[in-house]
């Protein structure tokens, strides 16, 4: 443009210069006439330039600020699959429980296949589980562009594939759950699917109220870690312990718990025979549920711990109170009467430490059955419950409270429930009577503020000193469960395993219910025994005082300095 | 004018000379910024493979067998003691030996 305008400027002088003066004025006139528009023209080309390189300039500042690194991805991965990244999961006090690694996967692109027969065949050699016939009918489907022949392998195995040498099958790296211990409360850490999605126990609740973020490939998480408040020296403790019991009482199987009593942490549970986390599939063998939030029973005596707080919280008796247990209880079609029936009327603190039916039957229908009812609903063992590891199995209570239930329950029979929340209702009874919520993640604001009171001070108090005669006096059941120093109270559960039409005669829940140190219980164990069996160190007894007791004892002398509790050392040296 | 159409000119292809320095400068960066990436990735990997496997050799199965072999065990309650009694102990010692 701008030359166009000096070549008519040029012209113009040459005109000027030709015609003289006289024909200055209207050539100037005709130049200021034509040069107003084109000045207007030219300002708009420029205006319109000048717009565009703004557009250019614009474009190039939100390219720049905005970094959209999703165009990038979208261009170099259109046939990725999406798996999740997770974080790690580490116990109280920063050890690994859980991490992602990443892992080969193998696929194959049909399209590019030559030989579907010999690609299938020979990846048989290498994967012998492969589904052979399934791979072929994928890869016979020109169409598709992604076949996936078999996700997070091992690094030998991708070795071996790609020293076949196939066209058309490749490998990409995914990211894969890996466990460092093993089936080590392999229950509670729960398991990922194939796309490292959280399936069940702690890794669904990652996934749905903390968090996970969809990869396009092997991207580690940059979320901190889920602390949980499970410690592995104590979880180990517990699960070799209870290893010991199933090799010494040959039970089918056995659970345990090490609860805090203050915070509700959970420091330990195990359940066994154990699950791999890393295979799934086992998790759908019957035998291998978590009983201890995955089954509901009857618990037997244990219950009694409940029964007597809420007689003596209710001031319906005192610990001395006399009770006549001499003659059997009459409930309905059923006679209760006691394992080792007293001659002689007991106190309450007898009817604890010999465990006695016919004693927790009379003091829970001095309660009523409306009253014992509602201590229980109050003590959360009526509801169902909920964890991170998630739900507690519903406790299965009678229809109706009336006599014969009041009794049967008073003693830890027609009513069952997972033990995980009986410890919990436990708990309570141990934490100043103020309710105590179990949970999986570790505490930092350490406290029983929210609890709410189901009993008061002075009666949890008494509760813990019964406990401890329990285990030291002569005649108590738990003596076995007592370890020099650091003051053991427990209460023993012996139940009969109900079946249809009644109960099996030859088969018990064995179970012992531990808190120490009594004068401030700041932790419970309860360790549990399904169907064991008698042994001539028991005298083929089967009883929880006779088994679980002493794997209780064996645990506490084990964790309680872990746990930070100092033995009385005057106790220990007497 | 003529000054300005030789200038524009120069200040055209000046403006395209540094375009195309800018530009092999950025795809040299961006070269240089993936191997980072890919480094960093790497490292990353690493560092979850040995926090892996630092988990499985600290699995407290292990520690406790390979401690019982060393004859070591859970601590008992009488190998503990308070600390004034530590203190007491030490007096003693220090006037067994004449200090």
């Amino acid at each position: 443009m701008a030359v166009d305008r000096d070549d008519v400027l040029i012209r113009g002088a040459t005109a000027h210069m030709v015609s003289g003066i006289g024909a200055r004025a209207p050539l100037g006139h005709s130049e200021a006439a034509s040069g107003a528009p084109r000045r207007r023209a030219e300002a708009a080309v420029y205006g319109i330039l000048f717009s565009a390189f703004m557009v250019v300039v614009g474009q190039l500042f939100i390219l720049a600020v905005g970094r959209r690194t999703d165009i990038a991805l979208a261009i170099s991965e259109p046939v990725a699959a999406t798996s999740f990244s997770r974080p790690d999961i580490v116990d109280r006090n920063g050890r690994l429980l859980a991490t992602d690694l990443e892992a080969p996967s193998i696929f194959a692109d049909p399209g590019v296949v030559l030989d579907r027969d010999e690609v299938v065949e020979k990846l048989s050699t290498v994967l012998p589980d492969l589904n052979a016939s399934e791979l072929l009918r994928a890869l016979s489907d020109r169409s598709r562009r992604f076949v996936w022949v078999r996700r997070g392998v091992s690094p030998g195995i991708a070795q071996r594939v790609h020293d076949l040498g196939l066209p058309g099958v490749s490998f990409r790296y995914e990211l894969k759950r890996a466990y460092p211990g093993g089936k080590m409360a392999g229950h509670a850490l729960g398991y990922v699917d194939v796309d490292n999605r959280g399936v069940a126990g702690i890794e669904k609740y990652i996934d749905d109220k903390i968090g996970v973020d969809p990869v396009h490939s092997a991207v580690l998480s940059n979320r901190p870690p889920v602390r949980l408040s499970l410690d592995i020296g104590v979880q180990h403790a517990l699960e070799d312990e209870l290893d010991d019991a199933m090799r010494r009482y040959h039970p089918e199987g056995a659970a345990g718990v090490v609860l805090n009593i203050k915070t509700g942490e959970i420091l330990a549970s195990s359940s066994l025979p154990r699950v791999d986390p890393t295979w799934p599939a086992q998790t759908l063998n019957d035998k291998r549920v978590d009983r201890m939030m995955g089954g509901t029973y009857e618990l037997g005596s244990v219950f009694k711990a409940l029964t007597l707080a809420m007689a003596l919280d209710e001031g319906l008796a005192k610990p001395d109170t006399v009770l006549d247990v001499t003659k059997p209880l009459e409930a309905g079609r059923f006679t209760v009467t006691d394992m080792h029936p007293s001659r002689r009327p007991l106190t309450v603190t007898e009817v604890f430490t010999h465990s006695s039916n016919v004693g927790a039957g009379m003091l829970a229908l001095q309660a009523g059955p409306e009253k014992f009812r509602a201590f229980l609903q109050k003590a959360g063992l009526l509801d169902p419950l909920q964890t991170e590891a998630g739900p507690v199995a519903s406790p299965q209570v009678p229809q109706r409270w009336n006599r014969v239930t009041t009794i049967t329950a008073s003693f830890g029979h027609g009513i069952a429930v997972a033990p995980l929340q009986f410890a919990a209702a436990a708990a309570t009874i141990f934490n100043g009577g103020k309710t105590v919520h179990p949970t999986f993640l570790r505490k930092f604001d350490a406290g029983t503020a929210d609890g709410k009171p189901l009993i008061s001070a002075a009666t949890s108090h008494q509760m813990a000193e019964l406990m401890r005669a329990n285990v030291i006096d002569k005649d108590g059941t738990g003596s076995k469960a007592d370890v020099p120093g650091y003051r053991v109270g427990g209460k023993t559960g012996t139940a009969d395993i109900a079946s249809k039409g009644g109960y099996t005669s030859n088969a018990v829940i064995s179970s012992f219910l531990g808190a120490f140190p009594t004068d401030d219980p700041q932790y419970l164990t309860f360790v549990m025994l399904f169907e064991p069996k008698g042994i001539a160190d028991t005298k083929g007894n089967r009883t929880g005082g006779t088994n679980a007791a002493p794997v209780t004892g064996e645990l506490i002398a084990r964790v309680a300095a872990q746990l930070g509790v100092a033995p009385q050392l005057n106790v220990v040296r007497q | 004018m003529r000054l300005l159409n030789v200038a524009a000119f120069f200040f055209a292809v000046a403006s395209a000379l540094l375009l195309y320095a800018l530009n092999y400068d950025t795809r040299r960066l961006e070269s240089e910024l993936q191997a980072k990436e890919r480094l960093a990735d790497r490292a990353r990997s690493d560092i979850a493979v040995l926090k892996a496997e630092r988990g499985t050799l600290a699995r407290p199965d292990r520690i406790d067998d390979l401690a019982r072999r060393l004859g070591l065990g859970p601590p008992k309650p009488e190998q503990f003691a308070y600390g004034r009694e530590v203190s007491e102990l030490n007096e003693r010692r220090g006037s067994a030996d004449g200090r």
